[in-house]
């Protein structure tokens, strides 16, 4: 089996991404899947951004544009 | 007159930060390679277009590598010409083959050198500069600058008068991020530019004997309640952090969250006499032409353009102010005095929740106040103990550069624990009939207001529902420039029962650290003063003190040099509390019956113990 390596663009766990950590994933080309070297993550290119979608749940407001920053 | 103040900030790095594990993974490390040189003076070039492209004037930091870059020289003197850009010298971006050779290490942050080897490089770097451009510069930075190296800068090369000397909470919360690879460790300073003090450069000079000399940028204008939670790199006035926290729609490429957070920002003025202050410092290796993470370069092009554009249409509309470094620096020591805070009443822009925090920093104390726990404290820096804090090589703080906490509640818990023992937090209780509530349950809002030289925080009214009696209270807090002193006020609005009679609990459960682990509390000196004195010295024995109508109840940590303590209106029980190793904490507290319509105030002091 040949070393891994990273792929086209250079993606992050996105398991780890949702407990604050920034992890380069690599890319098994055998097996044709990105895997994180910290935790158990295994996925395809479509699963790891599926899972970059998940991360940004937390962010109820990204979309909104504020004009107010005070309760007054 | 409002006035918004930007500091856009760039650098010629010749090997950035990053390049070895993005453009070199996979190759032997060669940092002479000349694709990567010409690609980052590519990147540099891009930076400076476009904030030229937007009105914008730029302060370029020349790096160490740069200074052996003809092209990236010429660059700096031709931009200066023609777009008023200030030429001065950073500190971040030592590494190059001449760096390497000469001082044979692969360290590259300033403040980590010993005091030795940081003067050796100031002199090389500067040296290098005056025999290049024929002048000092007045600006300069990394993303951390100690005391020390601020004082020898400030003597050898008196011209300075400027400088990026911390990054907003990055401490352990980024160690963490980076898989526990990233030193960079420099919790508890302050947001907003100030003048460092000499003693320590988090805590701010309060008057002119400890003024440093310079006045000190933040790197980068961070969100005050994003960055407290979370990766700070995720948070700021940098676009590609906010790319790299996935802030942004993945389709259409749009990241309102970037506008929002400028115009928190320039929301700020409110509370500071007119002024609002943002920096953007964006180092080449985040516009990387391989892509940054899962952000291809035409995203990270896009995000720098945009934030560019962005400032370019306030600064048309009149609405900020573009200057270099050295100009902020005159406009500042004009704008603010020593004593004259620094507030900020921040809002959730990101998360959907209405989450308020209140921050203020003054050479005194930084201090957090969380209205979504009814106005706790839930962060506080004893500045006043101007606490000397060696860093680098040699010293007993290679890495650690904090400030630090006597509270901290994301560290030591704070409100909520698991099982047992208590977090650091300061807040109240009241107890009725075998029930207590705690005010960091009652969620609410503030509302800022200044009283000649105290700035008060009032607190939208909160219920608190017993079994059997309803109880409306409000809290007012004040903070006056110059005292060292939070002042927490609690009125009773109303009691459904006006005969009844509650105990009122003030309390601050306190520690010191600057990491999430305990330090050792042995030695700690808690005291109940007033007709008589009690003490204890803490040994882990979970032993009580009190004494009626107290004075002042006070903590002396000595490993911090700082004596804490807590003050009242009158007619409460002072009481200390030691903790025990499983709760290595210590509590200040008074407890007061009062009654409908009844107002108790209580102090939390600040003070250098010697």
């Amino acid at each position: 089996m040949a070393q891994s390596g990273k792929g086209k663009l250079n993606y992050r766990c996105p398991s780890c991404f949702m407990r604050d950590l920034d992890i380069d994933m690599f890319y098994d080309k055998e097996k044709g899947e990105y895997y994180c070297l910290r935790c158990q993550f295994t996925g395809t290119e479509e699963e790891v951004l599926a899972g970059n979608e998940m991360v940004r749940t937390k962010y109820k407001a990204m979309r909104k544009r504020f004009t107010k920053f005070d309760f007054d | 007159m409002s006035e918004f103040i930007l500091n856009v900030i760039h650098r010629p790095e010749m090997v950035p930060e990053y390049s070895a594990t993005v453009t070199g993974h996979g190759k032997e490390e060669d940092i002479g390679n000349k694709k990567l040189l010409t690609e980052s003076l590519d990147i540099f070039k891009t930076q400076q277009r476009l904030a030229h492209e937007n009105g914008l004037k730029t302060t370029i930091q020349m790096t160490y590598a740069s200074l052996f870059n003809e092209e990236a020289i010429q660059l700096a003197k031709d931009d200066h010409e023609t777009y008023g850009d200030e030429i001065a010298l950073s500190l971040l971006g030592l590494p190059c083959e001449q760096f390497r050779e000469k001082y044979k290490t692969k360290d590259f942050c300033i403040w980590m050198f010993s005091m030795e080897d940081k003067k050796r490089i100031v002199d090389d770097v500067f040296g290098k500069f005056y025999e290049i451009f024929g002048f000092y510069p007045e600006s300069t930075g990394s993303y951390y600058l100690d005391a020390d190296l601020i004082s020898y800068i400030k003597t050898a090369y008196p011209s300075v008068k400027c400088a990026v000397a911390t990054c907003w909470e990055e401490g352990p919360k980024a160690y963490h991020t980076c898989n526990n690879s990233w030193y960079t460790l420099f919790d508890g300073g302050p947001w907003a530019p100030w003048i460092p003090s000499k003693q320590n450069t988090h805590a701010p000079a309060a008057n002119r004997e400890e003024d440093s000399g310079i006045v000190a940028i933040p790197h980068l204008s961070r969100d005050l309640l994003a960055c407290y939670d979370g990766n700070g790199s995720n948070f700021g006035t940098h676009p590609q952090n906010v790319l790299r926290g996935m802030i942004y729609d993945s389709k259409t490429w749009e990241y309102p969250y970037l506008y929002n957070l400028i115009d928190q920002y320039r929301a700020q003025e409110k509370y500071n006499n007119g002024y609002a202050y943002n920096m953007m410092f964006v180092g080449p290796g985040w516009m990387n032409k391989m892509g940054r993470w899962e952000a291809p370069y035409e995203l990270l092009e896009k995000s720098y353009s945009d934030g560019c554009k962005y400032y370019g249409q306030l600064k048309r509309e009149g609405k900020l102010i573009d200057m270099t470094m050295s100009e902020f620096a005159d406009y500042y020591r004009q704008k603010k005095s020593y004593t004259e805070p620094e507030c900020a009443l921040w809002r959730d822009i990101l998360y959907g929740s209405d989450k308020q925090l209140f921050w203020y920093t003054d050479p005194y104390m930084r201090v957090g106040v969380n209205m979504d726990q009814g106005g706790a404290i839930v962060d506080l820096r004893p500045y006043a103990a101007k606490l000397r804090w060696e860093v680098g090589i040699g010293t007993k703080h290679v890495q650690d550069a904090s400030y630090p906490f006597l509270i901290q509640e994301k560290y030591r818990a704070g409100y909520f624990t698991h099982y047992a023992g208590e977090g650091t937090v300061r807040s109240a209780k009241l107890c009725y009939q075998g029930e207590e509530v705690d005010l960091c349950l009652c969620r609410t809002k503030a509302h800022f207001s200044r009283e000649g030289n105290t700035r008060v925080l009032t607190l939208d009214p909160v219920t608190i529902e017993f079994s059997d009696l309803t109880v409306q209270l409000q809290t007012k807090e004040f903070f006056e420039e110059g005292s060292g002193s939070v002042k927490i006020e609690r009125t009773i609005l109303s009691m459904s029962d006006p005969a009844a009679e509650v105990e009122l609990n003030e309390y601050m459960v306190a520690c010191y650290g600057t990491t999430e682990y305990p330090e050792d509390m042995t030695g700690i000196l808690l005291t109940c003063e007033g007709e008589t004195k009690k003490s204890i010295v803490y040994e882990y024995k979970c032993r009580e003190e009190s004494l009626a109508d107290a004075s002042v109840v006070s903590a002396v940590v000595p490993p911090i040099e700082t004596k804490v303590s807590m003050t009242q209106t009158g007619g409460g029980t002072g009481y200390v509390r030691e903790g025990y190793a499983f709760s290595p904490m210590f509590t200040l507290g008074f407890k007061k019956k009062v009654t409908d319509k009844e107002v108790y105030a209580t102090w939390l002091n600040l003070e250098r113990a010697n």
